[in-house]
């Protein structure tokens, strides 16, 4: 048996393991019933191609991502214009206290 | 599929990972989920995690753009996640956020804002990033107080931080309290194979507020404890150590130090349960005197049942009270001293450790967490 080779799980991640139906025509990797996506796509190839998985989904999708841009909902978004290269260049890998600092996905400003 | 998620929950960490504030977001996000049907999780990527899940009612999405400048990575997670929440404008109801990065567009989704503060970047940003300007950290924390004002809820996990959100211009009234906490530990956990006979243990990251050091310098004064070892449980991975265990090899005590490095959650546990002690010696740095924090590793070590030694600061006696023993912080030798008298008093250390998990048990496991941010979902709602 080829088992299904599609991450599952919310904190501890493993390999689905069912038996696979089928192998995804993007990426190859093997796939079983319930991971199939629309295409026959893996899940996550599926949602690289159209956002969402489903074609009316990445439609709306589309639609109202259309609608709020024109709409300038994300106006927030200036905030980041107040930036300067004088306000980013502290923030470059090298500049870091830390030269190892990317090095395991450290991104979080908050470490418990 | 087509229909829109009515939850969002938006974290410009990895997850998961071996972290604390994964432990954190993956419960408070389960609340969130479970009161929603589901929802949708923000979340970074990389380190070979999926960049899409769908677990049931929960859409998983994770940022995997390689961009190297912090700031630019943050702008462009901010982008990111209006694109991500845009499709669900019309459902979503409420959107739960844990820094300014994903509370920016979080803001203009449709929904309510439930801001999480666990930290302030403002605060803790110039530890990493030691070149950043004060006028930067100027503009970020007009940010943390723009997104802070206004949110319809701030979260925070200590009194500590409470202070310095309001201090930016959160209403009192509308911050709330939710101490992090720990699940008891399940009795009967086998020894890790690995495990040395007699050991102290640290659990956490390797940041230099951290005082591991501190740790390290006391730990040489007991060289006369020749049967006893420390184990440095590092939720970072090995190359953020080297300069510790240059220190370790500088103060002649690596042979009795052992390294292990982003354990599984449930691993962490078992070695905790084994130690004689759990020390968390948090140094007397403003990012832990005025921003504060709950540190996971000194719950986990209360739940485990394991007597905690830690720093005296606010934070830490928010969370260990009575049942744990208190030492001034940056100062190696009292540290020592404390370390030395409960392993000369063994039942006094056993007896604290017992308080101490009944104390969690009664108040402070991840369902009494769970509750208290229902709660102030229940608020949010119904105004
Ligand atoms: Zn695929
Ligand atoms: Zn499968």
């Amino acid at each position: 048996m080829t088992p299904c080779a599609v991450t599952t799980g919310f904190f501890t991640l493993g390999k689905c393991g069912q038996m696979a139906v089928a192998g995804c025509p993007a990426c190859g990797r093997a796939l079983c019933a319930d991971h199939v996506a629309d295409g026959g796509l893996c899940p996550e190839c599926a949602a690289a191609r159209n956002q969402f998985g489903h074609p009316a989904a990445a439609a709306a999708y589309r639609r109202r991502a259309h609608r709020h841009r024109t709409a300038q909902e994300y106006t927030d978004v200036g905030w980041y214009a107040g930036l300067d290269t004088y306000d980013r260049a502290p923030f470059d890998p090298g500049a870091g206290a830390d030269q190892d600092y990317l090095d395991d996905g450290a991104d979080a400003l908050v470490d418990s | 599929m087509s229909e829109g998620h009515r939850a969002a929950y938006v974290a410009f960490d990895r997850f998961p990972s071996a972290k604390g504030s994964a432990v954190h977001i993956r419960h408070m996000a389960a609340e969130l989920f479970d009161r929603y049907g589901g929802g949708l999780l923000c979340v970074l990527g990389g380190g070979g995690l999926p960049a899409y899940q769908r677990e049931g009612g929960v859409e998983i999405v994770r940022f995997g753009a390689v961009v190297p400048n912090l700031l630019d990575r943050a702008e462009a997670f901010s982008a990111w996640v209006a694109d991500r929440l845009a499709p669900h404008r019309d459902t979503l109801r409420l959107c739960h956020v844990r820094d300014p990065w994903g509370a920016l567009p979080a803001l203009s989704a449709g929904g309510r804002l439930v801001y999480e503060a666990n930290g302030l970047p403002s605060i803790e940003l110039p530890y990493a990033w030691p070149l950043a300007a004060p006028s930067t950290l100027a503009k970020i924390r007009d940010l943390e107080g723009e997104c802070l004002r206004r949110a319809a809820a701030v979260v925070v996990p200590s009194q500590v931080i409470e202070a310095a959100v309001t201090s930016r211009g959160a209403a009192p009234e509308r911050v709330h309290l939710v101490p992090n906490g720990a699940d008891p530990v399940r009795p009967g956990l086998p020894r890790p194979p690995a495990a040395p006979g007699r050991y102290l243990i640290y659990v956490g990251a390797l940041q230099p507020w951290q005082g591991v050091d501190v740790l390290l310098r006391a730990f040489a004064r007991l060289a006369d404890l020749t049967d006893l070892s420390l184990v440095v449980c590092s939720s970072v991975s090995p190359s953020r150590a080297r300069p510790l265990r240059r220190l370790a090899e500088r103060l002649g005590v690596e042979d009795r130090v052992t390294w292990q490095h982003t354990l599984p959650h449930d691993e962490v546990a078992a070695w905790l349960t084994h130690a004689e002690l759990s020390v968390a010696p948090l140094t007397a740095s403003p990012r832990n005197l005025d921003q504060g924090c709950s540190p996971i590793k000194v719950w986990e070590s209360m739940a485990a049942g394991t007597a905690v030694v830690a720093s005296d600061l606010p934070v830490i006696r928010e969370v260990l009270g009575e049942h744990g023993r208190l030492v001034p912080p940056d100062r190696p030798a009292e540290l020592a001293r404390a370390i030395r008298v409960l392993l000369e008093y063994p039942e006094a250390a056993r007896d604290l450790g017992r308080r101490a998990r009944q104390h969690v048990e009664e108040g402070f496991t991840w369902k009494h967490a769970r509750a208290r941010l229902a709660a102030v979902y229940d608020r949010v709602e119904g105004h």
